[in-house]
């Protein structure tokens, strides 16, 4: 990963995704929702590094959810009254359409802050960070450990099943027989899985995790001090326009 | 240094430890000899301050390191250790190093200066000391590394770093060779010795006597969790042999094996052109290979030069980028690995991977059951495979709570279970001790005898040439075979 873009501290990367994904939701209107993607959330990913996990994340995750809006409010919206297609029980409605377009760019713009911010995250950099400014080290840890867990979790799957493919577990390209072969590697996985998670916590035990003095950091701080004003300062301005968009704004 | 007096150990579960004593001084080094059971990880543990390993024990002995000296009494009242001030007199590493690592760290540096970061140590400090243990371990060049992407050997060297890194008094390491090639073998013995000459004792535990052990080790024979005495200056295989301690390199059953070689008009194996690599970098390639029944082939070469990926081949889990891999004439391109397990039994490398179900019955089983037989049915092979491994009386232990060897064993007996022409066996006596190598040698003899087939990879020559009949080297010299 060592090719990606790096501007921020994963810590203020984090931040401002977080935030925006507020602002989206507060706002709540398609021309904004769909201008954080387009200028934000698109540049960011292009040159994440990641490009092409996230592009899969997200249609894995958004895709459905977007059809199925479009689907639902498209066709049966209950208060559309400018009917464009009439399809009997159905109908295509301005309303429906424009509702559909509002909810779907609101699911867009924050599925992909999330997940560009999480995919293209380094997540180490991310702890050492919270170490420098002081964080507690086990809730460090825990965080670490849950973002780093996805790839160990994939590779000891990976080698349950070839363990019980090389025993007789025929997996073929139809989906019923990868929903078997997923059934099958879940209570081994779970299993190893506590096991490492107890040798590991004795070995951690053993490293000094487990005491309470003050914890130093082996690579240099990334963060700086413009930064640190920068996510205060942010955090500010969302908190003050959020208060003024539903409070000030109507009296 | 360190010195032990142990009475008495017990975990709740029964395993036991009792009458061990002994004393280490600075530079000097032990070697802890035992057959798998024999109670070698309970004391390494014992030693590291890991008392508990999840459970309750009972402790009556006196432990002393660095001038410090710790009496237990086995009651409420005995010291605690604290885990973490014990490491900085005592570094330790288990058998299964992976789980020596934290799993936070980006980089092998991060990884080695873990222990140091947690006990504040300041960070110019911190790299001196990474860099120094780096340079002792012949890590410099793997710092920027990703620790989870690194083979075996480079981890088990970073673990060991890790361990010494603070640089503590004593090391305690449980078969930091299993695994290791011939040049690996040497580079960290070249290691121990630089970290001995600069006054640390080394305590190492194995399952097999090294016949380059050299005269300034003292070996310690651990049998039935006590410590029994044994002629110093020559231990010999005889004498060992007693206590089911084997010398590594000396053969068992080593008397000549009549191959009854099939005329099959098709070969039971055949390779032609095949290639394979990761990514861009070419890791395997095999001109021409052909195998017939009754054969027994050893496949032979250093660390990385594709034992593995060959074996791999065998039953479809890797498949050729170029050329043909045929059983019996037929070509497996389009055979899913599941439909060839009664015809190839493959057994891994790291036994502890290939196991999954939470009993020694069930795990066995599993291979006849996948392969359509009713539960009745698949528990009669199941204890047909583990009466054929001696351990018919396991049948309801959880895999994980057996004996290292008698978890190989069970691997074994898995695959066998559903009853394949084609073992294929990648490293199978790494870790092995002494009674764990005559069952596996008689297994194989009679499989070959039976008109079985045989491949297995490994770096174990002589157990290669007691049991095969044919040798195929891979590596720089000889990988078109």
């Amino acid at each position: 990963m060592r090719f990606r873009r790096r501007i921020l501290n994963p810590l203020t990367e984090l931040t401002i995704a977080g935030l925006l994904v507020v602002l989206v939701l507060v706002v709540d209107d398609w021309r904004f929702s769909l201008a954080v993607l387009l200028l934000l959330v698109l540049p960011a990913a292009a040159t994440s590094g990641r490009a092409v996990h996230i592009a899969v994340a997200f249609g894995v995750l958004a895709g459905p959810m977007l059809m199925f809006l479009l689907l639902l409010h498209g066709l049966f919206y209950p208060e559309g009254e400018r009917v464009l297609l009439d399809l009997g029980p159905a109908a295509v409605t301005a309303e429906g359409l424009l509702f559909a377009l509002e909810m779907g760019t609101r699911v867009a713009a924050f599925t992909g802050l999330l997940l560009t911010a999480a995919l293209s995250l380094e997540v180490s950099e991310l702890l050492e960070t919270l170490t420098h400014r002081g964080w507690n080290r086990k809730l460090v840890y825990v965080l670490g450990s849950a973002l780093g867990l996805a790839p160990l979790v994939a590779d000891r799957a990976a080698q349950i099943t070839r363990a019980q493919q090389a025993r007789g577990l025929v997996v073929t390209r139809s989906p019923l027989s990868k929903l078997r072969a997923l059934v099958m590697v879940g209570r081994p996985l779970i299993a190893g899985l506590l096991t490492d998670a107890a040798d590991r916590s004795r070995t951690l035990d053993a490293r000094g995790f487990a005491g309470t003095g003050p914890r130093t950091s082996y690579r240099a701080d990334t963060d700086t001090a413009a930064q640190r004003a920068v996510r205060w300062g942010l955090l500010a301005v969302v908190v003050v326009f959020t208060s003024w968009w539903y409070v000030g704004r109507h009296t | 240094m360190i010195s032990l007096e142990l009475e008495s150990f017990a975990y709740d579960d029964g395993a036991v430890l009792a009458d061990i004593a002994f004393s280490l001084g600075a530079g000097e080094r032990a070697l802890v000899v035992g057959a798998s059971g024999s109670g070698k990880s309970t004391l390494a543990r014992v030693l590291a301050g890991q008392l508990d390993a999840g459970q309750g024990h009972r402790f009556v002995g006196t432990l002393s390191v660095a001038g410090e000296q710790l009496v237990f009494a086995g009651s409420g009242s005995d010291p605690r250790i604290d885990p973490a001030a014990w490491a900085q007199h005592v570094g330790y590493v288990g058998q299964r190093a992976h789980a020596h690592l934290s799993m936070v760290c980006a980089s092998v540096a991060e990884e080695i200066a873990f222990g140091l970061a947690n006990r504040g140590v300041p960070a110019e400090r911190m790299h001196v000391l990474v860099d120094l243990a780096a340079a002792r371990l012949g890590l410099t060049d793997l710092l920027e590394r990703d620790p989870r992407r690194i083979s075996g050997g480079e981890l088990q060297r970073v673990a060991i770093a890790a361990a010494v890194v603070g640089n503590p008094a004593v090391l305690v390491l449980d078969e930091p060779f299993k695994g290791l090639d011939v040049a690996g073998r040497r580079d960290l013995e070249s290691l121990l010795a630089a970290l001995g000459e600069s006054g640390t004792a080394i305590l190492l535990f194995e399952p097999m006597l090294p016949r380059d052990a050299g005269p300034a080790t003292r070996v310690l024979v651990l049998s039935g969790g006590s410590m029994v005495p044994v002629d110093q200056d020559v231990p010999g295989s005889d004498d060992l042999g007693r206590y089911g301690v084997g010398v590594e390199g000396v053969a068992a059953n080593s008397a000549p094996l009549a191959h009854a070689v099939g005329e099959d008009r098709i070969p039971a194996i055949r390779i032609r052109d095949l290639s394979f690599g990761y990514g861009a970098e070419p890791v395997l390639s095999v001109a021409d290979l052909a195998v017939s029944s009754g054969e027994a082939v050893a496949v032979l070469g250093p660390n990385g030069s594709g034992k593995s990926t060959l074996l791999q081949h065998l039953n479809g889990l890797l498949r050729p980028e170029a050329g043909r891999v045929q059983l019996y004439g037929e070509d497996l391109r389009g055979r899913p690995v599941g439909s060839l397990a009664s015809t190839v039994g493959h057994l891994f490398q790291d036994t502890d991977q290939q196991l999954f179900e939470h009993t020694v019955l069930r795990e066995v089983a599993y291979g006849p059951r996948a392969a359509g037989r009713s539960r009745k049915e698949a528990e009669r092979c199941a204890l047909q495979a583990l009466a054929a491994v001696g351990l018919a009386d396991a049948v309801h232990h959880h895999p994980h709570d057996l004996s290292f060897r008698d978890r190989r064993l069970v691997a074994l007996a898995s695959l066998m279970a559903t009853g394949p022409r084609l073992w294929v066996l990648d490293e199978p006596t790494v870790g092995l001790d002494l009674r764990g190598r005559e069952v596996l040698s008689g297994l194989l003899r009679r499989h070959i005898r039976d008109g079985g087939i045989l491949m297995m990879a490994t770096h174990d020559e002589v157990f290669a040439q007691a049991v095969c009949s044919r040798m195929f080297r891979l590596g720089a010299a000889a990988a078109a075979g």
